[in-house]
């Protein structure tokens, strides 16, 4: 246990140094943050009311799907997993290491988020903070399963980017965090629900469990564990 | 038991091609066990056969004792520092950090360094420090000095030496005639996936003969010779240029490198 903790917090003291991470999981999004905040709640003050939940679906889909995979890569597309294996480190270290530090850097940008929201634009506090955070977590496990999927199974630092922004895309355009996902035609309606960010989104807005949101979100969940697992596997091979 | 590995007719094949074919030989305890051939011979995939880290089609290795492994490329993530990387790796062994190991290959010097800071020199050094953190009884080293200046080639041979004073048995594969020459108690030359010749360097230049290159220079031209024997070749020689009226500004005698040995046998074999 010993070893593994030092692993985590050599994890996190490693992606703090990358400037990849630190701008995937807090420049851009709290950037975004700043800019769309101040849009939206211009010309639509209702949009404080959901402000919290949609700029931070934005922060979580944004560090995990962009954030996540090249770190992924860097160790199984490179020859850092043979050093692994050949000095008795298990290959799941890498997924499992990278994983945990990323939903801490992003579980603490969802607090800064959630703190500084209602302080610059006034934005409404979800009612229920435990469900909210507790549904936050889900959500970042979820949002992390699929960036590992995209990380193990493409080698390559460019293509994995190109991979991470097809999914990332419709991820935000078809979420409902832009603009209310009734408005949308209802293919887009239909294809949105194909990701996480929809479901999350759902979830962490609703102030409270919704079977419909959490249903669809432990089922990417728990399809993206084992094909990680057969990913690694491959890897291993 | 004095064998520290023994390979027993291993074979490997990609596909259709079959890159080691009946491969038998053992290391003894205690030796550094020099593993050559050219480029595609078959080193590394030996070598990664007997680590466990490639899967063979046949036959059987025995390993006595626990591995070391330095691989011919290896990587680390470009932001960790050098000692959080020797810590990590001994942690997850179970293994105490070796001040005494750390300082004998200088890890001190740049313990605070980050990976992608560091030379080919320093990060070869590093690797070799990662395999030794569970104190193996088994090195392997795959090209410890490929990239390496004279002066990191000169201290890593140092350092292999003292591992091996320290009761370390050694395998290490290379295309470096000239390392091989320097370090090893055996060798093994590979060509085409079989061995072709197996024993000391002195064997083996026995095996050969005696063989000698003869580089001549003259004030207009340089010109090269081969002979078995060097005296009578080498006074006829110079007899020849005096009575051409040449004056002989430079002699170069060499027994031919063993990489020259190496590729006659390459070509038998």
């Amino acid at each position: 246990m010993g070893a593994f903790l030092y692993g985590v917090s050599l994890q996190w003291k490693l992606d703090i140094r990358s400037k990849t991470l630190l701008i995937t999981c807090y420049i851009v999004p709290l950037l975004f943050f700043a800019i769309m905040g101040g849009i939206f709640t211009a010309i639509m003050p209702e949009a404080k009311d959901m402000l919290i939940p949609s700029m931070t679906v934005f922060g979580v889909t944004m560090g995990a799907l962009i954030g996540l995979p090249p770190s992924l890569v860097e160790i199984y597309g490179s020859d850092i997993k043979k050093v692994y294996k050949a000095n008795g480190v298990p290959l799941y270290l890498g997924v499992a290491l990278t994983n945990i530090s990323s939903f801490i850097h992003l579980f603490i940008m969802s607090i800064i988020l959630y703190i500084a929201a209602p302080l610059a634009f006034h934005a409404e506090i979800p009612e229920n903070p435990g469900m909210y955070f507790a549904g936050l977590a889900i959500f970042i496990a979820v949002s992390l399963g699929i960036a590992s999927i995209i990380g193990l199974a493409v080698k390559d630092q460019a293509k994995t980017s190109m991979f991470s922004i097809i999914v990332f895309l419709p991820s935000i355009m078809l979420s409902g965090i832009m603009f209310p996902i009734e408005l949308l035609p209802k293919v887009f309606e239909t294809i949105g629900k194909l990701f996480p960010a929809a479901w999350g989104y759902g979830l962490i807005s609703a102030n409270a469990f919704r079977f419909e949101h959490l249903l669809p979100l432990l089922l990417f969940f728990a399809l993206s564990v084992p094909v990680c697992g057969i990913l690694l596997h491959k890897t291993e091979e | 038991m004095n064998e520290a590995v023994k390979v027993s007719n291993i074979k490997k094949s990609y596909g259709n091609h079959v890159v080691l074919e009946h491969l038998d030989f053992c290391v003894h305890k205690g030796e550094i066990f020099g593993l050559l051939g050219i480029n595609g011979a078959g080193k590394t995939t030996t070598l990664e056969c007997i680590e466990g880290l490639r899967k063979y089609d046949s036959g059987r290795i025995a390993i006595n004792g626990k591995k070391g492994i330095q691989l011919q490329s290896a990587s680390l993530p470009q932001y960790i520092k050098a000692l959080e990387a020797v810590r990590l790796f001994a942690k997850w062994n179970k293994a105490a950090l070796d001040e005494t190991m750390l300082d004998a290959l200088g890890i001190h010097e740049f313990a605070k360094k980050r990976y992608n800071q560091l030379s080919t020199g320093q990060k070869r050094r590093l690797h070799l420090a990662l395999a030794l953190t569970r104190d193996p009884d088994i090195l392997f080293l795959d090209e410890p000095t490929a990239g390496l200046d004279v002066e990191g080639r000169l201290s890593l041979h140092e350092q292999i030496r003292n591992l091996k004073a320290n009761g370390k048995t050694i395998i290490l594969a290379s295309h470096d005639m000239a390392e091989v020459e320097d370090l090893c108690d055996r060798i093994a030359i590979l060509t085409g996936g079989r061995i072709a010749f197996i024993g000391t360097v002195e064997q083996l230049n026995e095996t050969i003969g005696k063989h000698y290159n003869i580089t001549i220079r003259t004030d207009n031209k340089t010109e090269k010779y081969e002979s078995d024997n060097i005296g009578e070749t080498l006074l006829s020689l110079l007899m020849q240029y005096k009575e051409d009226g040449e004056t002989v500004s430079d002699i170069e005698i060499d027994r031919g490198s063993l990489e020259q040995h190496f590729i006659k046998i390459a070509k038998g074999a």
